[in-house]
């Protein structure tokens, strides 16, 4: 008995070892980038040593304030707005197909989903320009609603993680339910989807960020500095915005943590708590 | 196809010509006036533009503008597009015209053999039941269809064309056949440093592709852990990571790892010599940092991904993998890493791909440099990196369209074998 | 059994020949006017419009560009003309969005920007005659701006500033005003202070745009013909490798910071902490050494006093930094001309000269100058507006500025590596370096211009 207790507090000791270094290795950049933002001239450059040496809230008061060229309140808006719809239809359309693909046998499935994985390949970059243009035509230049289209129909292409999750739910659930008279759709809405929680996490969690740190498509489509997302509107600051930079850096963060703990309970409620609590 | 050639009834040919008529005639009016409308809206279309657009895709133009007397001209590459995406429509209208008539020849089946034909809203039941598939899919399709692949048929047709360098529109763009291939493959100087970029840059994907992953499925079996407590708070640190975003992170690590930067800063007054880490003759100090800061950055999502996998994961396999006397590694290679690896073997490839080709790692990280014995490429430059040299560079879009496919045709054959061996493909309904 | 089938092929075909005549049809219908030349310049003002002025960063920032704004629309208001800012980013695409319509009617540029949208047509030639600034401009100045078709000569820009490096110091540190004459005798100061544990000059020497004249100072070249020859590349031409010897000196006196891009980013913390004595840069950055002076506690009166500017010293002709009483020549840097120029997809062709003409005059130059610290292009303004300002007119006029090209692509990448390499080289043990003797210099320099000639030329 005591030699099981030596063995596992020891295993606990290790444990709470890795969590901490692996905890420091991921916070410690974040905290330095996060602390420049604060720092008294807000830049990680006129540092000397790791830390700066006066903190205050100057940056993030200018960054909140100081509007009239660089509307970050606004751009972090533009940004929201284009985050939670793009997320919102493109988590349904992906978990849709993936569902689709994993549960159907149709004709021509095992082709789709070898093109799908290969589509994915092409060096994505020199396309833009066929994006720009078709873009044009269909009048979306400077509307947030070109960048939910093209967010959401370019989700889907994603689907084979999601369809990796629900080939590991096993069939009987679904043959249950049909014998019992449920049609394809009752199937995956009432029994399908509240076991998908943590997927649906995971794929509401990547694609909310996206429309974050990307600045190819948004710099591309919108024109009118007040319509800008918040990462083309810091690229867009002068050389001699570094502590505005930062701080807006930093604020992006902001929702997706919030996001993250609104969600992460589901994260772990898979199929074995899930099967429990019916 | 031979059989409902032979067997079709008038009713049936109706269809043919018109579509939605058959269907009108077995008074399914509802889905005839849709299918009629379809083939109206169609022609309406290639009336007045759609035609148009295929002659100008043909031609790509022919009247050259001149922005400075106020003559618009034809703009080839808009032209280009617009004449895909009537193609597309050409292709869709012909794929609805197929489904029209074995739509109606099903129909006159089942009047044949005296069976009830189903109304309208029989068939929309039907949709959201056995058909679901076609329901759900449509959407997605039509999607990826007009933003995924009509700009890449878009690129491989790019490399058929003069389209780059001077001829920019407004000048006017030609198709030019083979010729780009030719000048890409008759370039001397091109194949050793291809070759060279071409070894690191597969070491790369894989190293890259290595630590993210097991990095990511250690980390959440680590949180998973049973002694753990408060591990939503623990996994909270690499979100934050995951938070940033990763352009903002790199320039913040580009500064760390820069002479002047805090880590040299610190070996000076410890009174060492600065360290150039990502300096011109630094190529695996350089190399080892990018992977360092690549894990860092692909670890979050990878984490979050495997801590969602393995919570449902059947805890009971376990309880007796347990109770059988296996141990906890045992437990890991036998049970845990097949079934992780079963459900993400498409992400496991998606981002091997993702990695191979990963522009924003070196060139936010070391910035731009030619290494000795490369040709206008530097030793951490990845294929992507190159091509974006060689063609962003210098407007070469028809050359770098040329290169672009050979990339995607190695990742794509790479990729599609390694998918169709694994099990994820081959035993879809292992785990089911 | 043969017919059955034939009547439904027969229906088959007939619906495939129909669209596909349809296409054919439709398709042959010519519906392209003969193309007309139109004259933009008719004189007559557009009324009752919007124009879209694009303006930089600096002059929004500063309140500038309102008051141009403001000046413009009180004076044009009554044709019912009202010029906007176009609100987009100062980098603009104008190859993209002009022909699509979402460019600004008018724009203020660098000079390599504009002849770069000049290539496509993408900006208009200005009657540059008709202008009110046109006889005060240097012609070096309009040259920025002209590209030569056909044997006839266009100009697609009106100058506003000329952009030129500048040496900025502290007035406080600086012990005798000849420390700023030559290099050699900055080069000689900077000596002293790494002694103290302090820096005298110091720059980023990877940054291209300054270390290029120092090799354009002794001779060398970016393109032959005026910069117009992109066969010829000539950066190992003339003595250019002197020029490369003084970059190695000045490497000497700072440290391995100098080989990347870290001097840039923390040169106005330790330029306003005392630890740097001057820098090269040029006068758009002035706010930020304003700032930095101002967190460490000066007042705003106090750092504006305290920023010393001056033109750049002189070189050695014999390329010897240590030489004592050398034969001195002008230093020849990249620089550029900043100035208006109109799309060429403008609905308003005239009320954007009316614009142009507006924002170019002497009133208009004069307040610039006062509120952004530029160098204007117009020599009645620069005459009255202080010293440096005359210099740099005068620096441009005698070819001391030399004008960026608008094909800088190729350039960068190369040069940047050059010069890594060679400010490395004093930081090397003495048996690794390489750049000791003038023929080693040469050599990397001819490499150099066989490498930007590769990145142009390969491809083509």
């Amino acid at each position: 008995m005591k030699k099981i207790n030596v063995k596992k507090l020891f295993d606990n000791g290790i444990t709470y070892l890795v969590l901490l270094t692996v905890s420091f290795a991921f916070c410690f950049p974040v905290l330095w980038l996060l602390l420049a933002s604060f720092s008294k001239t807000g830049s990680i450059y006129s540092f000397d040593g790791f830390f700066p040496a006066e903190y205050s809230l100057d940056s993030f008061r200018r960054l909140f304030n100081d509007t009239v060229m660089y509307n970050y309140p606004k751009w972090f808006s533009n940004t929201l707005l284009i985050a939670v719809f793009s997320c919102l239809f493109g988590t349904i359309l992906v978990i849709m197909t993936a569902y689709t693909m994993s549960r159907f046998n149709f004709r021509g499935r095992k082709m789709l989903m070898k093109i799908t994985l290969i589509l994915g390949m092409f060096p994505s970059f020199m396309a833009m320009t066929a994006v720009y243009i078709l873009m044009t035509h269909f009048n979306l230049i400077n509307q947030h609603w070109g960048l939910v289209l093209i967010y959401s129909a370019g989700a889907p292409l994603g689907y084979l993680v999601q369809k990796g999750f629900f080939d590991t739910i096993p069939g009987s659930i679904d043959e249950a339910a049909r014998i019992d008279g449920a049609s394809g759709f009752m199937i995956f809405w009432k029994i399908i989807l509240p076991l998908s929680a943590p997927i649906i996490v995971y794929t509401s969690l990547t694609l909310f960020a996206w429309p974050w740190s990307d600045f190819i498509l948004p710099r591309l489509l919108l024109k009118d500095r007040d319509l800008y997302t918040v990462a083309v509107g810091l690229m867009s600051l002068g050389d001699d915005e570094f502590s505005r930079f930062s701080a807006g850096a930093m604020f992006i963060a902001v929702p997706i943590i919030i996001l993250y703990f609104g969600l992460s309970k589901f994260l772990i409620s898979g199929l074995a708590s899930g099967a429990v609590k019916e | 196809m031979v059989l409902l050639l032979k067997n079709c009834n008038a009713k049936t040919i109706a269809s043919m010509l018109v579509m939605g008529a058959g269907q009108l005639l077995y008074r399914q009016w509802i889905k005839g006036i849709i299918y009629l409308g379809v083939q109206a809206a169609a022609i309406i279309f290639f009336i007045s533009q759609g035609a148009l657009m295929i002659r100008d895709f043909i031609t790509l133009g022919t009247v050259e503008g001149n922005a400075w007397h106020g003559t618009p001209g034809d703009n080839s590459v808009t032209m280009l597009i617009t004449g895909l995406f009537a193609i597309i429509v050409l292709i869709i209208y012909f794929s609805l015209y197929i489904t029209n008539i074995k739509d109606v020849y099903e129909t006159q089946r089942l009047a044949e053999s005296g069976k009830k034909i189903p109304g309208f809203f029989e068939e929309l039941k039907e949709l959201s039941d056995k058909k679901f598939y076609k329901t759900v899919l449509f959407i997605p399709i039509l999607g990826v269809l007009i933003f995924s692949v009509l700009p890449i048929v878009f690129m491989i047709l790019v490399a058929f064309t003069n389209f780059g360098g001077e001829t920019v529109p407004p000048a006017l763009v030609d198709w030019t056949g083979f010729e780009s291939f030719r000048r890409v493959f008759s370039l001397g100087s091109f194949a050793a440093t291809f070759l060279k970029i071409l070894g690191w840059n597969i070491l790369w994907a894989i190293l890259a592709t290595a630590f993210g992953y097991f990095g990511g499925l250690g980390l959440a079996l680590l949180f998973n852990k049973k002694c753990v407590k408060g591990k939503a708070f623990w996994r909270a640190f690499p979100i934050l990571a995951f938070a940033v975003p990763g352009f903002i992170s790199l320039i913040g690590f580009r500064f760390m790892f820069a002479a002047g930067g805090p880590i040299n800063q610190m070996i000076v007054n410890g009174g060492g010599d600065v360290v150039l880490f990502l300096g011109l003759n630094s190529t695996w100090l350089s190399r080892g940092i990018g992977l360092l800061v690549n894990t860092w950055l692909t670890l979050p999502t990878s984490m979050l991904l495997a801590t969602g996998i393995l919570a449902n994961m059947n805890k009971d396999v376990f309880e007796a993998a347990g109770i059988d006397g296996a141990g906890p590694a045992k437990q890991f290679v036998s049970l845990t890493l097949p079934f992780v690896l079963f459900a993400t073997t498409p992400v496991l490839i998606t981002n091997f791909m993702l990695n191979f080709n990963n522009f924003g790692i070196f060139f936010f990280l070391r910035g731009g440099f030619i290494s000795e014995g490369y040709f206008l490429a530097s030793d951490t430059d990845l294929l992507i990196n190159w091509l974006y040299r060689l063609s962003i560079d210098n407007n070469y879009y028809s050359l770098g369209a040329v290169i672009s496919l050979v990339i995607f045709l190695i990742t794509s054959i790479i990729s599609l074998d390694v998918y169709l061996r694994s099990d994820a493909y081959k035993k879809e309904d292992i785990y089911r | 059994m043969k017919k059955r089938i034939l009547v439904p092929l027969l229906v088959l075909s007939t619906h495939f020949l129909v669209i596909t005549g349809i296409i054919l049809g439709a398709g042959r219908i010519n519906d392209e006017a003969p193309a007309q030349k139109i004259e933009k310049f008719t004189g007559v003002l557009e009324r009752d419009i919007t124009l879209r002025v694009l303006e930089n960063d600096t002059a929004l920032r500063q309140g500038y560009f309102e008051e141009l704004l403001n000046a413009f629309n009180e004076e044009y208001g009554q044709y019912g003309i009202r010029a906007v800012d176009a609100n987009m980013d100062q980098y603009l695409d104008l190859e993209n969005d002009g022909p699509f319509g979402f460019g600004p009617d008018v724009l203020y540029q660098a000079n390599d920007r504009i002849m770069r949208y000049a290539l496509g047509r993408h900006v208009q030639p200005l009657p540059i005659e008709q202008l009110d600034c046109y006889p005060h401009i240097e012609e070096k100045a309009w040259d920025a701006y002209k590209i030569t078709i056909d044997g006839q000569d266009f100009y697609l820009g009106a100058p506003v500033n000329i952009q030129g490096p500048l040496l900025f110091y502290r007035k406080s540190l600086l012990p005798d005003p000849d420390v700023l004459e030559s290099w050699n005798a900055l080069y000689k100061f900077s000596l002293e202070r790494r002694e103290n544990g302090e820096f005298g000059y110091m720059k980023s020497l990877i940054d291209a745009y300054y270390s290029l004249g120092f090799l354009f100072s002794y001779g060398g070249y970016l393109y032959g013909d005026n910069n117009t020859d992109m066969e010829d590349i000539g950066l190992a031409m003339g003595d250019a490798e002197r020029g490369a010897n003084v970059l190695l000196k000045l490497a000497s006196v700072m440290d391995e910071r100098c080989v990347d891009f870290t001097i840039t980013q923390i040169s106005y913390s330790q330029f306003a902490s005392g630890n740097f004595f001057a820098t090269m840069t040029t006068p758009d950055v002035f706010t930020l050494f304003v700032d930095e002076l101002m967190a460490v506690g000066y007042s705003r009166e106090e750092a504006l006093a305290e920023i010393g500017i001056a033109d750049v010293p002189k070189l050695p002709l014999s390329g010897d930094l240590t030489e004592e009483n050398p034969e001195l020549i002008p230093a020849r840097l990249m620089g550029g001309v900043n100035g208006f120029a109109i799309s060429s997809y403008t609905n308003y062709p005239n009320a954007a000269l009316a614009f142009v003409d507006f924002a170019t005059s002497y009133e208009m130059v004069m307040l610039r100058n006062e509120m952004l610290g530029i160098v204007p292009a117009r020599k009645d303004a620069a005459e009255n507006v202080g010293e440096l300002a005359q210099t740099i007119n005068n620096n441009l006029k005698e070819g001391n500025i030399v004008v960026m090209p608008s094909l800088m692509g190729q350039v960068w990448t190369p040069a940047e590596t050059f010069f890594t390499d060679l400010a490395n080289d004093p930081f090397r043990k003495i048996a690794d370096q390489k750049f000791t003797t003038p023929k080693s210099r040469i050599d990397a320099l001819q490499k150099l211009s066989d490498q930007i000639y590769d990145a142009i030329h390969t491809l083509r």
